[in-house]
């Protein structure tokens, strides 16, 4: 009895009109209509690069062959990689390089938002002039910044030696000790802005009337900061530094047009590396493997992104 | 009483301090900020109005003994070969970013209208299906991406940049257009619909027009977008006089680096566009784009 009473549900499931989620989007179709481009072009440029790249990553591509010539090889691509010194060094270098713009771009951005909440003559025009590095483009800044480093001709040595600071101008991006660095001080100068304006916005949504009333109770600037400011804005910083980590995790035009991953590997990281691989090198299938690794990365990035802005998701009816 | 009103006013004095040292400290890291920030740009204008010859001293000029126009003169000169190279680099940039970002609105606005109102089935996964997108580097989905276009015949066209662009264009456009649809009353349309439109014309006609400032903000941050890519532009095109600005530029000057004066001008040139537009509609621009995050 049960048996059949089981089959006729699931045969009433199948068609439109029945119960369940078949008879749910039916009643929805219409509304498919609405998110079926967007999904049709996504599914088109991101489900099938993700699935090829997946199946590349099994495959090698021996020098002189065409990708279509791909040899099965198993596993073999994701065990060199991890037992490659410069797996390790570009991980490194990665890590170095996420962090520290992040942190950094975060208070820069943060300590600007603060010193902007106050009204004074003159801070919407700072406020346009410090947005700008964010809005221009990263070849742009790219150039500029490699014409101050400029080891002859750089303003930067050229200031160091004035003072007397230095002997002659130093190699900035041209040395492995400074490269990294130097190149993170460009990153947090595109950066920062972005946090900076999601700051500001956040800023703008505490209460005045709690930081008044903690004022009357007798705190001074910083406990109205710390006990009354900082916890507003949690969520706000949570999804700005995600935003963040996840941007510098994936930086490619500042390392690339500045040194191309060099000198000797100090300034490649994994994307940079990974392009090297596949369009330098025509090693596909590793590069692929790389980007398998990276996607899995992504994924738990994602995942705290997700979470983050869950968080702030307001619940509100259809029409 | 005498003493108990200085100690009074001694704490009101050292509170006063204790706060303009606050101010002070705010407004010297402003400073040293506007530095960072500006002084980089003031360098890139400085060296584009040298000659060659002058960009190239020790200890530098720190103002241009004769500042000269020449290399603005040369790229945007159509007569000469250099500036019909740039200036059909910036018609391209300006082509592809301009139908990206007419595609992108068309598409995202339909998609973000749909996740604000409608409870379809699957609708929180397609949404968080596609904020993803932002996860993910464009290096990833280069080599498939590229052996696709070739596939459909869209390599070494400008098809397939905007093709392209769309995909992390779109991710960003739904999420900002979506937050703008949340914050108009749902009630708008109610009233409509009694009126007797149907649901597509209350979208049309009560809708679009409150969202025009999230589209606005929209349009910029597709066009920002792609003005600015680099990596599918620099693997999908490789005739010169298909190029875009930021892949133009890097041809142009890898061939002659010694030309500071002139990459410090192209520089300049194509930061104006968005900056400008930047600048002009920053009000919605940030609005929208820190909507979603700030709420609570």
């Amino acid at each position: 009895m049960t048996i059949v009473t089981g089959k006729t549900e699931a045969r009433g499931r199948l068609q439109p009109g029945g119960s369940g989620l078949l008879r749910r989007i039916w009643e929805h179709r219409a509304d498919y209509a609405y998110v079926l481009p967007a999904m049709a072009v996504m599914l088109i440029v991101i489900a099938y690069p993700i699935y090829y790249t997946v199946e590349l990553s099994f495959f090698n591509t021996p020098p002189g062959l065409q990708l279509r010539d791909k040899i099965f090889v198993g596993v073999d691509n994701y065990t060199a990689i991890l037992s490659s010194e410069i797996f390790w060094k570009v991980t490194s270098n990665t890590l170095i390089w996420t962090l520290a713009s992040t942190f950094i771009s975060f208070a820069l951005g943060f300590a600007c938002a603060l010193a902007l909440h106050r009204d004074f003559v003159g801070r919407g025009v700072l406020r346009a002039i410090l947005i700008i590095p964010w809005v221009i483009s990263a070849v742009a800044a790219s150039y500029i910044w490699k014409w101050i480093y400029h080891s002859d001709f750089g303003i930067i040595g050229a200031v160091l030696v004035g003072l007397g600071w230095a002997d002659r101008p130093p190699n900035f991006i041209d040395s492995v000790s400074t490269v990294l660095p130097s190149l993170i001080v460009v990153n947090i100068w595109r950066e920062f802005p972005f946090a900076m304006i999601m700051m500001m916005a956040g800023l703008q949504t505490v209460p005045e009337q709690l930081l008044r009333a903690a004022k009357v109770d007798g705190a001074n600037a910083w406990q109205r900061f710390w006990h009354v400011t900082f916890p507003h804005l949690r969520n706000v910083s949570t999804v700005t530094i995600l935003l963040l980590a996840v941007a510098n995790f994936n930086s490619f035009i500042i390392p690339w047009i500045m040194t191309g991953g060099g000198p000797s590997n100090a300034s490649h990281i994994w994307i940079t590396h990974i392009y090297e691989l596949a369009f330098g090198r025509q090693r596909w299938g590793v590069a692929s493997a790389y980007s398998v690794l990276l996607f899995l990365i992504l994924m738990m990035f994602g995942y705290f992104y997700v979470r983050a802005l869950s968080g702030n998701e307001r619940k509100d009816g259809s029409v | 009483m005498s003493t108990l009103a200085e100690t009074a006013a001694r704490g009101q004095a050292r509170r006063r301090m204790r706060v303009d040292g606050w101010r002070w400290s705010g407004r010297i890291f402003l400073v040293f900020m506007l530095l960072y920030t500006a002084l980089p740009m003031i360098w890139m204008l400085l060296t584009s109005i040298k000659s060659g010859f002058a960009a190239m001293q020790f200890p530098p000029q720190w103002w241009p003994d004769e500042p000269t126009l020449a290399s603005y003169q040369k790229l945007l000169d159509p007569q000469n070969s250099v500036g019909q190279d740039f200036l059909r680099f910036f018609w391209n940039s300006l082509y592809v970013s301009t139908a990206t970002t007419i595609l992108s609105v068309i598409v995202a606005v339909p998609a973000a209208y749909a996740f604000s109102r409608f409870t379809f089935p699957g609708r929180n996964f397609l949404f968080f299906a596609v904020l993803l997108r932002n996860m993910f580097p464009a290096v990833i989905f280069l080599v498939p991406l590229f052996i696709l276009m070739r596939a459909i015949g869209l390599v070494n066209t400008h098809g397939s940049l905007i093709l392209t662009y769309l995909t992390f264009g779109l991710p960003l456009a739904i999420w900002l257009l979506k937050g703008f649809y949340d914050n108009i009353p749902v009630q708008l349309e109610q009233a409509a619909r009694i009126d007797g439109a149907t649901r597509f014309q209350a979208f049309i006609l009560i809708v679009m027009p409150l969202s025009a400032p999230g589209i606005i903000a929209t349009a910029i941050y597709s066009f920002i977008g792609a003005w600015n890519e680099y990596i599918y532009a620099y693997t999908f095109l490789s005739k010169n006089e298909q190029l875009t600005l930021p892949v133009g530029i890097q041809r142009f000057f890898s061939e002659n680096t010694t030309d500071f004066p002139g990459l410090m001008a192209a520089s300049f040139i194509m930061s104006v566009p968005v900056v400008v537009l930047f600048l002009v509609l920053q009000r919605y621009f940030v609005r929208a784009l820190t909507e979603g995050a700030v709420k609570h």
